[in-house]
Formats: structure tokens, C-alpha cells, sequence
């Protein structure tokens, strides 16, 4: 018997389409059945290499975790969370050829969940080993915008101090300070959190704001000698010498072991004792701070001249030497200082201490960083010219 | 309300109900809209089988090697060898006829067999080629995905007692189901069915293979979910100059596909001439060199190589070793294919084309920093340049590569390398891959490069210049024939008003002047007829029709039938024909 279509069709159609439907129907529910039951065995088996690989990575084996991961997915292929650990082990496994392939993960999954802080924190450690401020700092701040599924303030907080330091690493300082500004507006009132903060202001060179988050963490706990050190060194690097004092001597008595903070302590004490603009000192005392300034700066440009073997009395341009050139300017203001005591020589003092002054940035440019006395009229120096711009 | 209470208590209305229902939507089907429906159906049919085939490699994959073969272990050798001694006693003794990628079979069932494939040869093709791609020779799901598709749906069709035209439309049909389904692109399959399997484009059927194949694609993105067959990198293509970088990887990339194919054009007749007895152990040798490869360091080139191709695509390999693996890709596919193993050489291909591009792109670069490119795009890329060049489907490999990177930006690059490469494997390889495979096994089957190749001869050719004399149906006999009288023709065209034409002999014409009817117009005499009017550009075979019924047929313009180009004679017709060597088929 000979049938085609045309003479099926009109007969039969909607009940062949009926039974292919139902026949449809089944198949699709037997093939389910058996991608479920077959899923879960390969979710099962992916599962324990994910527990290894993550075992692996947490030794520090990249390549191993590398090759678990790969194997998870190769279980499988879909898991987010596997692809995820994968490409972080990629990033980190310290072979720039593997950031390419870790990034095109950490993108396809971006792609889904863009939303998800902990892929974008992932892609925002890729861009930082690439260097790229522009797309790190994008993605840090999606982590820091973005969902996290666990301790989001604390996450949050965490990525934000991580893009500060990538910051600060890379130099980028002015970016770094407005971080650790909205950084530190937000800080919970945990000492650890505000150390933390005050250490990376110190690290981005903002002491006075160090200051103030070091200040902090002794309100909430004022016996921390780590805290004082941190706090004189900040206030010594501010130029907030009475503070530092202060910190430092309380932090050397609270642990007398501290051999940072005796030094800055002893440079402090001699800074104030020896500099003739402070407030609260008399004429004759200025003066003799003057005169002494002025004597110690005679000794460090010989001395400084005996290291470089310069003939301080060569004067003439062109092979006179820098120091010679000090030398000269000390010796036609040195008759000056017997006029420190007339109440009409307003100006001497400063045209002295200029002297001074120029002579000990001199000689810590061509003999190095002086010790003592010399130093504490060299940071005196500094922080005169800090305040007068 | 009384009316249908007294239908739904009668016992007899029951049945009425239903019956009304498919008459009501008998009315509503024709043949054509059936048998796309039908297609949606062979879809589904063929996507399930695809997901089960994945699923049953996988498996296979995972229980005889492990998640990630790891090299120096021992089963990389004895896995593929022992499955290949198994996959030849199946062939052999259970499922004659699955030897091969599959394409070639679907072809046949199109060209010879009136698309019979038996269900027989889907359900071989299934268990042997996952066993054989499970257990890590080097070939691919993707051709054997194809053929279990054109299975099913021959299998549907016969079920169905539909009709021999249509039946052997069912093969290609679910060839492109298949194929869309193992690739999850539908476009490429649908553009690969016609270009090698059907071989000619036919707009009567592209609707079918479009929705088979969007409907596998469908289920298949179902079950297994959507993720692309590789991820992606950043490409980019910034300056025009790069272009003859591409151009150089498509010269290299069809040198490779030259060496590829004359590999297996050399082998497989000598393989296939040895003993029977030694069939039995051929997968077998195949598969232990294919192990021993990945034992002494490489077994990437296991299976279908994937996740390789996505690893050489994010710049994870050298260019040393990216073209290492191409070569023992070469040759270990080579081996797997002509040893009789089922299973594809498109994942291969790929896998051959990505590596040697990403080799070639390296060493670029390498001489030329200013190449912006990433080995990403020239892995991309490279792919593209393989499948033209060995597999020698044009179109598809353009379509093949923008689908499976979505990226439309390196598309300029892929067709300039795949031109170069088509054309230099097209320059010293005349034969295609699946034609040369064809013929090996004793089949001439039609091909679109054949096509493109033949010589069409159009009207135009044989088209004779506007004869000097046409004759005007509104002007009197007698001035009709006194205008022939000079003339040594026999026949004469008659332009009709106020538009068309006829013809009219010259014996006709004296005839009528003879009988008296010199005073009446020429249209009034003539037989009512209107010649068909022929454009320049049509192909010569159409004029065919007409020249055996008139003596002269008019040439006329597309713009103004009034305007008339040329005429058309049958001696005219023949002698073109005879004067023109043209491909003809055997």
C-alpha cells in the first residue's frame, strides 16, 4: 500500500500531530529525568574537586588548585562559584599569561551578575595586577556598591582599603586621600579599624589626619603604647612637635623597649628646646637659641666640608663649591648676632636663622641626613617653610 | 442549553466532540504547512538525542579517564585502545554502516537512498562514537550528531509513510537539527546543510532546516544551558594593515588543511584495502597512538579538545607548543578517522585551526609589536581558516566563527584569512574532503563547489542579433510579403499590438497573399498565439522549453517587453550547447 503525504494530511494530520506531541512530551520528561539524575552525580563529583581545589589554593598550589577547579567544571561547566575560585587561582598563580584567562571568566560571569561584589572584587584585583588605576578602581568601587551575600559593611569596608593601598602603591596619593577620607567617615568605632585608617594616612603622608585617627583609638583605649607611638610619630611627622612630645614620652614610659619612638623623642626634645621662633620663650632665650643655631651650623659646614674635601675658602665663581658659597653668607652675618639684643633689629633674627637655615638643607642634600642638632634645626627649617606657604 | 445537555448525555457524543474538532483542523492543514511543522518536531526529536549523546561522552569520558587526564598514566593508552577494540566489533558486527563522519552517509541518503537512513545506523552512531569520543580518539560529536539527527528524521518520515519527495528532504532536515543542536549555533548548521549537504540552495526547504535547527538549539540551550562553546576573550581589530597578517595565517591555515586532507585521502583506501581481520584492530592501533601522544605529554589532543581551544584562546600556551599540537592534532586524527572509528572532524578541525592560529599569530607578533591582535583573535580567527580550507564550506565558516564569538568586529578578518585559505586549499587540493570521501567509497554525490565551478550558459549566449526584418500585425498582407520578398529567411517575427509577438512563415505569408487576403491585416489572419517572451540573463536550459514549439522565440528587455534584445532558435540553442565543454555529471 503506497501513502504519502498529501493523501495523509487531510485525513490524519492533527492526529499524527497529537501523537508527536505526546511522544514529545515523554521524551522530553525521560531525557530530563535523566539530565537531573546526571547533573546531581556530576554536581556531586565537582563538589569534592572544588573542596580540593580550594584546599589546594588555600596552600598557596595554584597550579594544583588550578587543575582541580578545571576539573570541577569540566563536571561541572555551569557553577559560578567554580569558575569563580578558578579564575582566582588563575589570577593568583603569578603567571601573567593566566590573568587573560581569568579575567575572561571573571567577564562571563560579570556579564551575568553584575550586581555580584564579589566578582567585581575579583575583577578589580586583576585590573590591579595589570596596574590599571582606571578599571581597578571601577571595579573596586562596583564591589563596594555591589551585593554581598555575607558581612557587607565589613566586606565593603575591606574593599575600600584595599583599593587605598593599590592606590597608594601605585602612587595615585590624591585619590588614595579621598578614599581614606569617605574611609574614614565611615569607620565603625573599633580602635583596630581606626589604626588601620591612620596607618594608611600615614602611608599616603596625610599625618595630620593619622593624628586624628591615632587621637581616636586613645579615646576609646588610652593605654595602648602601640597606639602612642603611632601617634607621636604622627604628630612628629606633622610638625606638631608639643603633641609628640607628649605621645611619645608616654609611649617610651609605657614600653621603654620602643626604639623608634626614643629617638624621635630625643629629636623632639632638642627641636624644642632649640627653636627660636616658639611662642612661649623671651627675647634672651630666642637669642641665645639663635646663637647656638648659628654656631652649629659653623660646625656642620666644616664638617660636612672635611667629608666632601672641600676648601671652604675658594670662593670665586666658577669652581667655587655650594659649601664655600654657605660659608661666605655665614661669615658676613656672623657680626650680625651682636645686634640680636637692639629692640630695631626686627628682622635679624629671621635673616639669621635663614643662614642657618640654608646651610642645613645644603649639607643634608651633599652629606646626608644630619643627627642631632643639626636635625632638629632641619626639621625646624621645614616646618618654618610649611608654614610660611 | 437544551441542545447541549441532550449532545453530552447522548452516549454516542462522546466521540462527536473530537471528531468535530480534527475535521474543523483537518481543513486548516496543507502538505507544506505540515511538513514544517513536522520539522519544528524533528527538532525537538533530534535536540533530546544530541543531549542524551553529550551526556552519554561525558560520562563515558569521566568513568573511563577522569575528570582531567593527567599525563604518564597509564589508562591514556589502554583506554582509547581497549574502547577501540569494542568500537570495531560493533561496527563490524552489530552496526555495518557507521564507519566515518557521517556526513557523507546523510548525503547519500538525500541523493540515493530517498533518504532512507536506518534507525539501525542513528542508534550505532550514538553508542560507538561516544564510546570512541568518551574514550578520547581524536574526533568530534559534532558529525555523528548530524547523522543521528538525519536518522531520526528518516526514521519519522518513514514512520509516517510520507511521500518520497518529501522524505528525502528529511535527511537534511534533521542533519541540520543535529548538527545546530551539537554546535548550538543554528545558523551555521542550517548554512552547512546547504552547502554540503544538500549542496545547491533550495529556498523550498530552507524554511524546514531553519526550524529543526532553531528548535534543537532550543532544547539543547534547555537542558545544557547557554554558556558558549568557548569564552571569549577581547578582540579587537584596529588597523586595516593587519589584514595581510590574517592573509598570511590563511595561507599557512590552507597549506595545513591541504596536508590534513591528502593524510586522509592517502590512508584510508590503503587502510580499507588490508584484510578484513585487521578491521578489527585498527581503532584500536589508532587509538593507542592517540594515547601514547597523550602519555608522553599531550592530551589535549584527546576528544574533541574544547576546553584546549578555549585555554589556547586566553594565551595559555606558546606559540612552540600551540603548534606541536596542531601537528599531533593532524596526525592523530588522521589516524582515528581512517581507522574506521565513528565519529566527526569538526571539533578536530577546530581544534587544528585554533592552535595554528594561535601559533602563527605569535610568531607574528613576535616580529611585528605592532600587531594588535591578540592570540585570542588569531586562535578565533584560525579556526575559521581550517574549517574553509579542509572542510571547504566558505560561507559556513565565516557564519561559524562570528556565532561562536558573537563578535562581529573580527569579521573582516576571518573572511580574508578563510579567502586565502580556501583558495590555496581549493589550488592544490581539487577535490573536497567529503567529495574525495564519497568517491573513495565508490558514490559521486553533487556538491556546491561543483556548482559554483560549472559554466552557466544564459539566453544571452546563444541569443541571435535583432533579425532586420520584423513584420507589423496591424500592417496589411500584401505589404508584409512584398517586405520578405528580398529576404532569404523563412521565418519572421510579428510584433502584436498593442503588445506581444508572433511568428509567421514565409510559405504561410505567400499562401495568404495567393488566396486574396493581401487587403486584410496580418493580425486578422495569423492563429491567435502570443509567444513567450525570454529575458537575456535567463539560463540557456529555459529556453529549452520553447524552442521545439516555436521556430523563433524573442529575447525581450526586463524593463520593456516591447524592446526587443535579440530571438532565440533551437539550431541556435544546440549549437551553443555543442560548442560549450561544461561540467556535466557522470
Amino acid at each position: 500500500m503506497s501513502w504519502n503525504l498529501s493523501k495523509l494530511v487531510p485525513r490524519s494530520a492533527p492526529l499524527i500531530l497529537l501523537i508527536l506531541t505526546l511522544a514529545a512530551a515523554v521524551s522530553f520528561a525521560a531525557v530530563s529525568h535523566l539530565v537531573v539524575r546526571f547533573t546531581a552525580n556530576q554536581q556531586a563529583r565537582g563538589r569534592k574537586l572544588y573542596a580540593q581545589g580550594l584546599a589546594d589554593a588555600d596552600a598557596a598550589r595554584y597550579d594544583d588548585a588550578i587543575d582541580a577547579f578545571r576539573a570541577a567544571l569540566t563536571c561541572d561547566p555551569t557553577n559560578s562559584q567554580d569558575q569563580l575560585s578558578l579564575a582566582r587561582a588563575l589570577r593568583d598563580s603569578d603567571d601573567p599569561r593566566r590573568l587573560d584567562e581569568a579575567e575572561s571568566y571573571l567577564i562571563a560571569l560579570w556579564q551575568r551578575t553584575p550586581q555580584d561584589a564579589a566578582i567585581n572584587l575579583a575583577l578589580a584585583r586583576v585590573a590591579a595586577h595589570r596596574g590599571s588605576i582606571e578599571d581597578a578602581a571601577r571595579y573596586y568601587h562596583n564591589a563596594m556598591y555591589g551585593v554581598w551575600n555575607s558581612n557587607p559593611d565589613a566586606n565593603r569596608s575591606k574593599a575600600r582599603i584595599e583599593l587605598i593601598q593599590f592606590l597608594l602603591k601605585k602612587g595615585a596619593s590624591g585619590n588614595a586621600e579621598s578614599e581614606l577620607m569617605v574611609l574614614a567617615a565611615s569607620l565603625p568605632p573599633v580602635p583596630a579599624a581606626h589604626v588601620q585608617a591612620a596607618q594608611l594616612f600615614e602611608q599616603a603622608q596625610d599625618y595630620a589626619s593619622a593624628l586624628s585617627q591615632y587621637e581616636e583609638v586613645l579615646r576609646l583605649n588610652p593605654e595602648n603604647s602601640g597606639t602612642l607611638a603611632g601617634a607621636g610619630r604622627a604628630a612628629y611627622r606633622s610638625g606638631n612637635y608639643a603633641a609628640a612630645q607628649g605621645y611619645l614620652r608616654a609611649a617610651v614610659d609605657s614600653n621603654p623597649r620602643d626604639a623608634n619612638s626614643r629617638p624621635l623623642l630625643a629629636t623632639t626634645d632638642l627641636i624644642l628646646r632649640a627653636d627660636p621662633f616658639h611662642g612661649h620663650i623671651s627675647d634672651a632665650e630666642r637669642n641665645r637659641r639663635i646663637s647656638a643655631a648659628f654656631a652649629q651650623a659653623e660646625k656642620r659646614l666644616t664638617e660636612c666640608a672635611g667629608q666632601t674635601n672641600v676648601d671652604l675658602k675658594t670662593t670665586t665663581a666658577p669652581t667655587a663649591s655650594p659649601l664655600a658659597t654657605l660659608q661666605s653668607r655665614w661669615t658676613s652675618a656672623q657680626p650680625n648676632l651682636a645686634r640680636l639684643r637692639s629692640p630695631a633689629e626686627t628682622d635679624l633674627p629671621d635673616s639669621l636663622m635663614d643662614v642657618v637655615f640654608q646651610i642645613e638643607r645644603q649639607t643634608a642634600e651633599i652629606c646626608g641626613q644630619p643627627q642631632g642638632l643639626d636635625l632638629a634645626l632641619l626639621l625646624i627649617s621645614q616646618k618654618r617653610e610649611a608654614a610660611t606657604q | 442549553m437544551s441542545d447541549l445537555a441532550s449532545t453530552t448525555n447522548s452516549p454516542t457524543s462522546r466521540f462527536q466532540v473530537p471528531r468535530r474538532l480534527f475535521s474543523t483542523l483537518e481543513g486548516v492543514f496543507n502538505e507544506e504547512l505540515f511538513f514544517l511543522i513536522l520539522s519544528v518536531f524533528i527538532g525537538i526529536f533530534s535536540g533530546l538525542a544530541v543531549v542524551c549523546f553529550r551526556l552519554a561522552i561525558d560520562w563515558t569520558h569521566l568513568a573511563l579517564l577522569g575528570p582531567l587526564p593527567e599525563t604518564h598514566n597509564w589508562r591514556l593508552f589502554a583506554v582509547p585502545s581497549l574502547a577501540g577494540l569494542v568500537v570495531a566489533v560493533l561496527v563490524l558486527q552489530v552496526f555495518p554502516g557507521i564507519r566515518g563522519s557521517g556526513v557523507n552517509q546523510t548525503k547519500a541518503a538525500l541523493y540515493i537512498f530517498n533518504g532512507v537512513i536506518p534507525f539501525r545506523t542513528a542508534v550505532g552512531k550514538f553508542i560507538c562514537s561516544a564510546i570512541a569520543i568518551g574514550s578520547g580518539q581524536s574526533l568530534g560529536p559534532e558529525d555523528p550528531s548530524l547523522q543521528i539527527g538525519a536518522g531520526i528524521a528518516s526514521a519519522l518520515g518513514r514512520r509516517l509513510q510520507i511521500s518520497r519527495e518529501k522524505l528525502r528532504l528529511m535527511a537534511p532536515v534533521g542533519a541540520a537539527a543535529g548538527l545546530a543542536a551539537a554546535f548550538n549555533a543554528p545558523i551555521s548548521a542550517v548554512l552547512f546543510v546547504i552547502e554540503e549537504v544538500i549542496g545547491r540552495w533550495s529556498a523550498g526547504i530552507l524554511g524546514s532546516v531553519v526550524l529543526s535547527a532553531v528548535s534543537s538549539v532550543v532544547i539543547v540551550r534547555w537542558f545544557l544551558g547557554s554558556e558558549p562553546l568557548f569564552r571569549i576573550p577581547v578582540t579587537t581589530f584596529k588597523r586595516p594593515t593587519e589584514l595581510l597578517a590574517y592573509a598570511v595565517l590563511g595561507i599557512v591555515g590552507g597549506l595545513a588543511s591541504v596536508v590534513f586532507a591528502k593524510s586522509i585521502g592517502y590512508l584510508r583506501p590503503r587502510l580499507k584495502a588490508l584484510p578484513r581481520w585487521t578491521q578489527y584492530f585498527q581503532p584500536a592501533l589508532a587509538g593507542l597512538l592517540v594515547g601514547l601522544i597523550a602519555f608522553l605529554g599531550a592530551p589535549q589532543i584527546m576528544g574533541a579538545g574544547y576546553d584546549s581551544m578555549d585555554q589556547a584562546m586566553h594565551g595559555q600556551y606558546a606559540w612552540k607548543v600551540l603548534a606541536i599540537l596542531a601537528v599531533l592534532k593532524i596526525v592523530a586524527t588522521t589516524f582515528s578517522f581512517v581507522s574506521g572509528t565513528p565519529g566527526g572532524m569538526f571539533a578536530p578541525t577546530l581544534f587544528i585551526g585554533a592552535m595554528l592560529g594561535g601559533a602563527v599569530g605569535d610568531i607574528e607578533r613576535f616580529y611585528f609589536p605592532q600587531l594588535t591582535g591578540s592570540t585570542g583573535t588569531y586562535v578565533l580567527v584560525g579556526m575559521g581558516v581550517l574549517f574553509a580550507g579542509f572542510l571547504r564550506v566558505p560561507m559556513t565558516s565565516v557564519f561559524m566563527v562570528l556565532e561562536v564569538s558573537g563578535n562581529y568586529e573580527i569579521i573582516v578578518p576571518v573572511i580574508i584569512a578563510n579567502t586565502f585559505s580556501y583558495l590555496v586549499s581549493r589550488g592544490l587540493q581539487t577535490v573536497p574532503i567529503f567529495d574525495l570521501l564519497s568517491r573513495q567509497d565508490g558514490l559521486i554525490l553533487p556538491s556546491l563547489e561543483e556548482n559554483r565551478e560549472e559554466t552557466i550558459l544564459r539566453v544571452e549566449d546563444a541569443m541571435l542579433p535583432v533579425p532586420s526584418i520584423i513584420l507589423s500585425a496591424q500592417d496589411y498582407v500584401d505589404a508584409n510579403a512584398r517586405r520578405i520578398q528580398n529576404s532569404a529567411d523563412t521565418t519572421f517575427l510579428v510584433r502584436m499590438h498593442p503588445s506581444g509577438w508572433n511568428t509567421v512563415s514565409r510559405d504561410l505569408l505567400q499562401r495568404l497573399f495567393q488566396e486574396g487576403k493581401g487587403e486584410l491585416t496580418l493580425a486578422s489572419v495569423l492563429p491567435p498565439q502570443s509567444l513567450p517572451g525570454l529575458y537575456p540573463d535567463l539560463a540557456l536550459d529555459a529556453a529549452l522549453r520553447y524552442v521545439n514549439v516555436y521556430p523563433l522565440v524573442p529575447v525581450v528587455n526586463r524593463a520593456d517587453s516591447r524592446k526587443l534584445e535579440g530571438v532565440i532558435s533551437r539550431d541556435a540553442v544546440f549549437t551553443k550547447y555543442g560548442s560549450t565543454q561544461t561540467v556535466a555529471g557522470v
